[in-house]
């Protein structure tokens, strides 16, 4: 690109452009670096208001008491199950549909794919579901969790849209040489496709680890996924700091809470930059269009 | 396969030739099996669900109530004024959100592609979309602390720098609307930038090349050649967002919810899950669910509808 670039017009624009910027990336990062810093801040100092943007009186005791709570530890344990767990089926069951979906000549492949277009702008809604959840009597156990979520729509298209982009020769050949689908599946499409489905896999992983809604609807305590937890403390259903002095608890609770955003968050903002080129195919990979 | 050919065949050609498909593709019918299953089950099964609208429920009775009462709980949510002021509450927080958080994204992936510093550039980019993948508890949690008017960082500057008492903000209803549309400008702007982004990647710089002759400066060429250019994304972002209105952020209304601000943050989804499930009236919240998922359908077919009349573009 020839642009004229050294016209005052343009180095005026330049300089909005740089503002914008700069005040999007603040706006972006302002609220962790804010959270990171009341974590390892000390209480009073909080509540004096002297924070902002680096810990005052440096301190670990929030981590030190999050660490200690059980329930934490059980809700952290949870998240990780579930998110594994969840991610497993999800994938498998997701990747065993988009294949022969991927196939457009196999007959009835329009017709499923219409359900299943179908199914993305017209969903049983809360009550259906939850009467459904509970008739299976799914209730307060895992499977509520992982089993109504197993499929994605959108997940799905872009996979289909993927295996369909896979050149046919190559499957071609591979009948020729005597493997059947299922072959071809497992030692062909599946190793042509671990970007697709590393994609999808983290879009999916990401659903299970901020998911907290099912867990209210579905789970008891014990079961509680992480997020949930979280939302409890800071609607303050769930209590923390019982083994602090009550005269602190409100002053402890708010580094308390900052700590618990902080761990809860951690995985993906840690693995965010290594993962994010991921991230971003799923956008250019599929389309609703198909 | 057209029809005469299927006439001539006898009956056992017929069904040796279903035999020879079945014989060559039944693998790849195997695999379906199980997420078809899955699909009527856990899809379409909660899609028809939804006749409990129209039939009484009694505990213990089955998931698709006891007898046919018609229209019943349509009239009694149509006469009711909690609906009403959830439907109006709905509406207007869709449309402030679409209005705002629709046009910010274009606005920043034309700006962004105007930076030059390719490094600078790509920091931008994939620090402004991280936020997409945050929990929404994790976003109102933030938002909570950074707004705590004993402590947070917000109250902190308003009262250090302009002398403002603390603003209960988490809590007055004036300031809900404006936190959940700017919540959503903070966590999806930068996602959703990068689909107009790669849309003005892929304009021809051919196109520049001539407007630069022409001497256009780099703000006419953005008027007149890359917005022009990106008009078809626009479009079709325009009908998903249209088409979607209705579905906000369900969540995070209820983690925003607070008795004190419930005038204007209860919305549709708020009042089902309040009716259904805190308080297990199941038809009445069904029929509500089964109205604004009507409304919804219709919203996305002829939004579409117009858009391939108009633009040529559509999304199925």
């Amino acid at each position: 690109m020839r642009k004229k670039y050294n016209t005052p017009g343009s180095v005026l624009f330049d300089i909005i452009i740089y503002i914008v910027m700069i005040v999007s990336l603040i706006v972006c990062l302002v609220p962790f670096i804010y959270m990171f810093a009341v974590s390892l801040s000390n209480p009073t100092a909080i509540i004096n208001k002297e924070v902002s943007l680096f810990p005052v009186g440096l301190t670990f005791s929030a981590y030190k008491q999050i660490f200690t709570y059980p329930n934490f530890f059980n809700a952290y344990g949870n998240t990780i199950f579930y998110t594994v767990v969840g991610t497993f089926i999800s994938l498998v069951m997701t990747t065993l549909f988009a294949y022969p979906l991927s196939k457009g000549f196999l007959k009835g492949q329009k017709f499923i794919m219409k359900m299943v277009v179908f199914s993305m702008f017209f969903s049983g809604g809360l009550i259906p579901n939850y009467l459904l959840v509970s008739s299976l009597k799914l209730t307060g156990t895992v499977w509520a969790m992982l089993l109504p979520f197993a499929i994605n729509q959108f997940n799905l298209i872009i996979l289909i849209n993927f295996f369909k982009s896979i050149p046919t020769e190559i499957e071609e050949a591979a009948l020729i040489d005597g493997l059947d689908y299922f072959g071809i599946l497992r030692k062909i499409i599946i190793p042509l496709s671990t970007a697709a489905i590393a994609t999808v896999g983290l879009y999916t992983a990401v659903f299970f680890w901020n998911d907290w809604f099912n867990g209210l609807i579905y789970l008891n305590t014990k079961q509680f996924p992480v997020m949930l937890f979280l939302r409890n403390i800071v609607n303050g259903t769930a209590m923390v700091g019982d083994a602090a002095g009550s005269a602190d608890k409100t002053t402890i609770a708010i580094s308390i809470k900052s700590a618990v955003i902080i761990t809860s968050t951690l995985p993906i903002i840690v693995l965010y930059p290594f993962l994010q080129k991921y991230f971003v195919k799923g956008l250019t990979v599929g389309s609703v269009k198909g | 396969m057209s029809v005469s050919t299927v006439k001539t065949k006898t009956p056992l050609q017929k069904s040796s030739t279903g035999k020879r498909y079945l014989k060559k593709y039944w693998q790849l019918y195997a695999m379906m099996l199980l997420p078809i299953i899955y699909f009527i089950l856990f899809k379409y099964v909660p899609m028809f669900g939804n006749i409990l609208a129209f039939r009484r429920y009694r505990p213990g009775m089955g998931a698709y109530g006891t007898e046919w009462v018609g229209l019943r709980y349509f009239k009694l949510f149509w006469g009711d004024p909690a609906f009403w002021r959830a439907f109006r509450n709905t509406l207007v927080l869709s449309l402030g959100n679409l209005l705002i958080n629709f046009p910010i994204p274009i606005f920043f992936a034309i700006l962004l592609n105007e930076v030059r510093h390719e490094k600078f550039k790509k920091a931008v980019q994939t620090i402004s979309y991280m936020p997409r993948f945050i929990s929404t508890v994790v976003v109102i949690a933030i938002l909570g602390e950074m707004l705590s008017p004993s402590s947070g960082l917000i109250n902190q500057l308003l009262q250090d720098v302009f002398g403002i008492e603390p603003i209960y903000f988490m809590n007055e209803p004036g300031w809900f609307r404006i936190l959940y549309i700017f919540t959503d400008t903070w966590q999806f702007t930068g996602w959703t930038a990068i689909i107009y982004l790669a849309a003005i990647t892929s304009i021809s710089n051919d196109l520049f090349e001539a407007a630069e002759i022409d001497g256009a400066s780099r703000i006419q060429q953005i008027f007149y050649v890359t917005i022009p250019s990106i008009l078809p994304t626009i479009m079709v972002m325009l009908i998903l967002n249209v088409g979607r209105m209705l579905s906000l952020g369900f969540e995070k209304v209820l983690l925003m919810y607070t008795p004190s601000n419930s005038e204007v943050s209860d919305i549709i989804d708020t009042l089902v899950y309040r009716t259904g499930l805190a308080n297990q009236n199941y038809s009445y919240a069904t029929a509500i669910g089964l109205f604004s998922g009507i409304i919804g359908v219709i919203l996305v077919t002829s939004s579409n509808a117009l858009s391939r009349k108009f633009t040529g573009d559509s999304i199925y």
